[in-house]
């Protein structure tokens, strides 16, 4: 068949261009400013002005950054708990969404509202603290892990994926005589890839980013303390000039400042992040097509 | 494979849910908090929280090291990250658990109410360093202020011998020296004379370095948006009592936002805003935009307190345009008002550095305490080490070397070599050799080390040795001076903290307009916010309970004078 | 007679059956119940502190009772209306502004051909969802600056305007200027989950599609939109819930005198007269208010979804 040279598609070409293309300009310069600032000298940083390009070069403020002792353990700390998170989270809520798809279920519909409830009221800080430190989870690893370890919002997201594929193949495995686990593992969880990569990287960016677990459960210990609280605490410490009247040091003072620092930290938290990325964006950008069921 | 992969995974997350119930018995509870270590060598190590933001050294910091083989012990800071300190200090006390020692800023009265620290009134008498740190007039205020207890230790309001202060910090007026330069050096006391100059000024300068020279910028972002509305109570010659101004003979506390200076004050800063002195976004900039403008030298004036444009002085000066920072000066609105802008360090009766009751080694810790106060500990805190970090002439006097200046301007070289406990118990001032004063950059010889040329001129052309000179100081010291402190210990169940609350969205909400509005709105403008302000605004509690407390202040110091038999 | 027995017994039998029919969902789900009452139902104990005059050093039961007060303290203050004003408006503008830009930034993305451009600019897309909001506020304002800001040296190149507008100064832009900066951040990272459920969409339909003479427009209309559908409404209905939370950092940093009327939003108020004034029980009072708000909304839309044959949460 011939292709057509259709003119709304052409017009709609041109359109998406110059929307994607504003887009890309758009956000693609918060970040190449933030790079640029992190290269810069952090008393000239604060001088504004400055765009893509950093103005007087320098390492210092990633050096300030990484040569922070705790870091390395830090670094670890969040590493093992994005690891460890992002699995049993993921397997885990991957799981109750399959059982919660399940129509047949009796007890389908209140167990579904008591878990979308949670997505909406907070017992509160206080409460929350108490009753985690009560059941032990202060100064602990766990506490990165457990608490939280189904989150609705990801729920809803895979079950709506899996109420869309096709009952058909639920159905002729039970008549193999396959159990629910069982089809779950077999059947399901492979077809599910896409929204599996991205419930994946929002449990894996949200592992990532936390430090107020830290602060909280862990603020005193060393052993477990996260790369974002460190961070956290290092930017603080630079932001506490022109905080207070009392800290008021003489002549000079640093050549970082709260500017420059937190643009360096900025791009070393997401770094990592930038270049997991691509392993789970295949998943969902190029699209799969469901093996040969016709419906 | 894949099987062995999905059972070990079920397994795995079987197993973590489970350990996560059964979790509760094992040594989670177990805090590293209160309890006291040591290290290897058996140097205490005690734990402190401060309620601000700061930094936290390294254990193997040179002068930590030092001072821990001075004093036998040492502490490990923590500071305030991520939250409020009343959050964070709240969500301390509801758990019940403490490091040994805090600082708890403006969370101080939470403390108390829920016990959380050792009273120590009873101790003090044994530690001579710490006592030494204030008179007998100054622990029994404490004291009264306290229900007859000690809970903290200020940190910041001991000063031994004379006070050597040399730059100014606190609130001002600040003008750029070239503006001085070029006007020959004139007497500035009020406040038409400061705008007049700086329009002048202005006017043959409109450009600085390619940009828009800006007359005057005002800060307003958030909390730091004092600088904007608390201008009236200094105009009007009065002290930096934060809160109110007060009466002298009545001992009423009174609003200063419904003074006549504070509506000729703002009808001025209309005006000057209607011919283009006053920066437009004043209003709308955030904290990082007004360093940035401050940096860029193209600011002539503004009114604010040295440590929140601090960063921007710096900037200027490793910029070379020293002749852009700025200089101090006290301002009023009727030459025949004395100001009083510059404060004696003063005591604090509400805060400090306190030993909570997870501390169980209380004595070890006065002791700690004790031992970097004394003289040698307290010259390893600022000097450093001798030989390393100063020098000392013939005549006793301390003094650094080139190299030396030149390190501690290095915060890199700082975070490794010295720490200074700036935040437990400490003095300014002199030390007992009457030489050498506590504090290097206070040393006067060393001070005039760091001036160049510009610095030299505007000093010798006002007369002046120091920047604190420019400054007249509170005379005098009223005994219930800073009243301010009396407005931390409000809670919303306190009607004067709601007014509190409500008079900042008040005046958050007016002022901006009052002067944008520009003069010919102006009077229409005041009327309304007045009204706003009666109405909204209960500021005859506010008023009382301030007075109250004013009172109360007057009647302990009179009491204690008279107890203390030094009537 | 019979007849009557005969049925209740069968239907008591049915009931057991059905469950020992089910055991394995029941058995897998059980867990989850257990886990999700003890970390998220157990410590709503807290709430009573909304009922109190809390004070943190006293346990939870020693505290001073003050019924409904905190409550009644709330709903009488101008503020706290003001301010659920400003968060209901500021979160409809960003729903609204959101959905239609994810999706339509999903749909452009999906509409291109070339791989490597898409995962280009995808990559490229998210990065300031990454930038904390000090950052984005930072640019924002200089943006909007009135001597140096792009948009009005534009707007003023253009002659559209010929005095720099000063945009934060002016209580009306507000709501919009959060709405766009939530655009800028947020479309990338919330494109994600549409590409993602565009991904599973067979790519028949399309050839099918095409040899019917669609053309790329009425394939997006008729093929790509209906298979997002499902994700879609999810979304919608889950955002409805969170009306209450428009956010607290954006408004929080953009906001200043001028506009503070139209700025604050309840998280700020509850900053404001709760945590900052030491008062626990007010923060929790204005959070159990939210709570509620947020349960009856979701329940509502769900029955409407419902109604209107799409797809419901519950």
């Amino acid at each position: 068949m011939k292709k057509k040279i259709v003119i709304s598609d052409m017009v709609f070409d041109i359109v998406k261009w110059i929307f994607l293309l504003f887009f890309f300009l758009a956000t693609i310069y918060p970040i190449l400013n933030t790079l640029a600032v992190s290269f810069n000298e952090g008393l000239d940083a604060i001088r504004g002005g400055i765009y893509i390009l950093p103005r007087e070069f320098t390492l210092d403020n990633y050096r300030s950054v990484l040569s922070k002792g705790s870091l390395m353990t830090g670094a670890y700390n969040t590493v093992l708990r994005t690891v460890i998170g992002t699995v049993t989270q993921l397997f885990l809520t991957a799981l109750l969404a399959f059982v919660l798809s399940r129509k047949e279920f009796m007890f389908r519909t209140p167990i579904t509202l008591l878990f979308i409830f949670t997505m909406y009221f907070n017992a509160g800080l206080i409460p929350n603290y108490l009753w985690l430190t009560r059941l032990g989870f202060a100064n602990t690893f766990w506490v990165y892990v457990i608490p939280g370890m189904i989150s609705a919002f990801n729920l809803l997201v895979i079950r709506t994926y899996i109420r869309g594929l096709p009952e058909s193949l639920v159905e002729s495995a039970q008549i193999d005589g396959a159990g629910y686990f069982t089809i779950f593992m077999k059947v399901i969880l492979p077809l599910c890839k896409p929204v599996l990569a991205t419930v994946a990287l929002f449990i894996a960016v949200g592992q990532w980013n936390s430090w107020f677990d830290t602060m909280l459960y862990n603020g005193f210990s060393e052993r477990y303390t996260t790369l974002q609280y460190e961070l956290m605490k290092l930017l603080s410490s630079v932001t506490s000039q022109g905080a207070n009247a009392n800290d008021m040091k003489n002549a000079g003072g640093s050549m970082v400042t709260p500017t420059s620092i937190r643009a360096a930290t900025t791009i070393i938290t997401a770094l990592p992040i930038v270049c997991l990325y691509p392993f789970l964006q295949r998943y969902f950008i190029s699209g799969l097509t469901i093996g040969g069921v016709k419906e | 494979m894949k099987k062995i992969v999905k059972w070990s995974l079920t397994a795995l997350s079987c197993a973590a849910l489970l350990a996560g119930c059964g979790g509760g018995n094992g040594n989670g509870s177990e805090s590293d908090q209160g309890q006291a270590k040591t290290d290897a060598d058996g140097t205490r190590v005690y734990s402190a929280f401060m309620g601000v933001a700061g930094k936290e050294l390294p254990e193997d910091n040179r002068i930590n090291v030092a001072l821990a083989d001075l004093v036998g012990a040492r502490a490990e800071v923590t500071w305030l990250t991520g939250q409020t300190a009343k959050e964070r200090i709240g969500v301390m006390i509801a758990g019940g658990e403490y490091p040994d020692m805090m600082d708890a800023s403006d969370a101080y009265s939470q403390m108390v109410d829920a016990g959380g620290f050792v009273p120590l009134e009873d101790y003090i008498d044994d530690y001579p360093n710490i006592k030494a740190l204030y008179t007998d007039l100054e622990w029994e205020k404490i004291k009264a202020a306290n229900d007859g207890h000690i809970y903290a230790i200020p940190q910041f309001s001991s000063v031994k011998g004379e006070n050597m202060e040399t730059n100014y910090g606190q609130q001002a007026f600040w003008i750029q020296k070239r503006v001085l330069q070029w006007a020959n050096y004139p007497q500035i006391t009020t406040v038409d004379e400061y705008f007049d100059l700086i329009n002048a000024y202005a006017a043959e300068h409109p450009e600085t370095d390619g940009q828009p020279t800006i007359g005057f910028e005002i800060l307003t972002d958030d909390w730091r948006y004092f600088t904007l509305e608390n201008p009236p109570a200094f105009l009007a010659g009065y002290p930096n009592d934060g809160a109110a101004i007060v009466n002298p003979d009545t001992l009423e506390a009174k609003v200063y936002d419904t003074i006549p200076e504070a509506k000729a004050y703002f009808q001025k800063l209309s005006e000057q805003y209607d011919k283009g002195t006053v920066d437009p976004e004043a209003f709308t900039a955030k904290y990082d935009q007004y360093i940035a403008k401050l940096s860029s030298g193209r600011v002539l004036g503004m009114v604010d307190q040295y440590w929140q444009f601090e960063q921007a002085v710096n900037s200027l000066k490793s910029q070379g345009k020293d002749e852009m920072t700025y200089v101090p000066f006290g301002l009023v609105l009727d030459p025949s008002v004395q100001p009083q802008y510059k404060e004696v360090p003063s005591l604090n009766t509400n805060g400090g550095l306190g030993i909570t009751i997870s501390n169980d080694d209380v004595e070890g810790t006065l002791e700690f305490l004790d031992g970097i106060l004394s003289e040698e500990a307290m010259i390893l805190r600022t000097w450093g080490e001798e030989g390393i970090d100063y020098e000392i002439d013939e005549n006793g006097k301390f003094y650094r070397t080139e190299e030396q200046r030149a390190n501690w301007i290095n915060t890199d070289w700082v975070d490794t070599n010295a720490i200074d406990y700036g935040y437990l118990p400490a003095y300014k001032g002199m030390y007992s050799d009457g030489i050498n004063s506590v504090l290097p950059h206070e040393q006067l010889s060393e001070f005039q080390k760091n001036l160049v040329d510009i610095d030299r001129e505007v000093l010798a052309a006002y007369g002046h040795e120091k920047w604190s000179d420019f400054m007249a100081v509170q005379d005098p010291v009223t005994p219930w001076f800073p009243i301010y402190t009396e407005r931390d210990s409000w809670t919303s169940s306190d009607p004067a903290g709601i007014a509190k609350q409500k008079m900042t969205e008040v005046k958050m909400k007016w002022l901006p307009k009052l002067v944008m509005d520009g003069p010919e709105k102006f009077e229409a403008n005041w009327e309304a916010y007045m009204a706003d302000y009666e109405k909204n605004v209960d500021y005859k509690v506010y008023e009382e309970k301030l007075t109250e407390e004013v009172k109360r202040r007057v009647e302990v110091e009179e009491e204690i004078l008279e107890k203390l038999g030094q009537e | 007679m019979d007849a009557t027995k005969d049925v209740t017994v069968k239907k008591k039998k049915t009931l057991a059956t059905r469950m020992w029919q089910q055991k394995e969902l029941i058995l897998i789900a059980l867990p989850f119940v257990v886990y999700i009452l003890v970390f998220n139902y157990a410590p709503l104990m807290g709430w009573l502190m909304a009922f109190q005059r809390y004070r943190p050093g006293l346990g939870l039961w020693e505290q001073e009772w003050v019924g409904l007060e905190n409550f009644k303290m709330l709903f009488s203050d101008a503020s706290f209306i003001r301010v659920i004003r400003n968060t209901i408006s500021m979160s409809l503008i960003n729903l609204s502004l959101g959905f239609f830009f994810s999706i339509a930034f999903a749909v452009m993305l999906n509409e291109l051909k070339n791989r490597h451009v898409k995962k280009i600019i995808q990559t490229v897309s998210y990065l300031p969802h990454f930038l904390s909001w000090i950052i984005v506020t930072g640019i924002v304002l200089d943006v909007l600056s009135t001597e140096t800001g792009v948009i009005n040296q534009l707007l003023m190149a253009l002659n559209v305007i010929e005095q720099p507008i000063n945009f934060l100064a002016d209580p009306k832009y507000f709501w919009w200027i959060v709405g766009f900066s939530n655009v800028w951040k947020s479309t990338g990272w919330g494109s994600i989950i549409y590409l993602s459920s565009m991904s599973s969409i067979n790519e028949e339909l399309y050839e099918a599609a095409e040899m019917d003479g669609a053309n790329r427009l009425r394939k997006i209309w008729h093929i790509t939109l209906p298979g997002i559908k499902p994700t879609i409404f999810i979304l919608l209905l889950i955002n409805i819930g969170n009306i209450m939370n428009a956010g607290f950092e954006v408004q929080y940093l953009l906001g200043n005198g001028l506009v503070q009327e139209v700025s604050q939003t309840i998280d700020i108020y509850v900053l404001r007269y709760g945590i900052s004034l030491g008062n626990y029980s007010l923060a929790t009072a204005a959070g159990i208010f939210n709570s509620v708000i947020s349960v009856v909304l979701i329940t509502l839309a769900n029955k409407f979804s419902k109604a209107a044959g799409e797809e419901s949460l519950f």
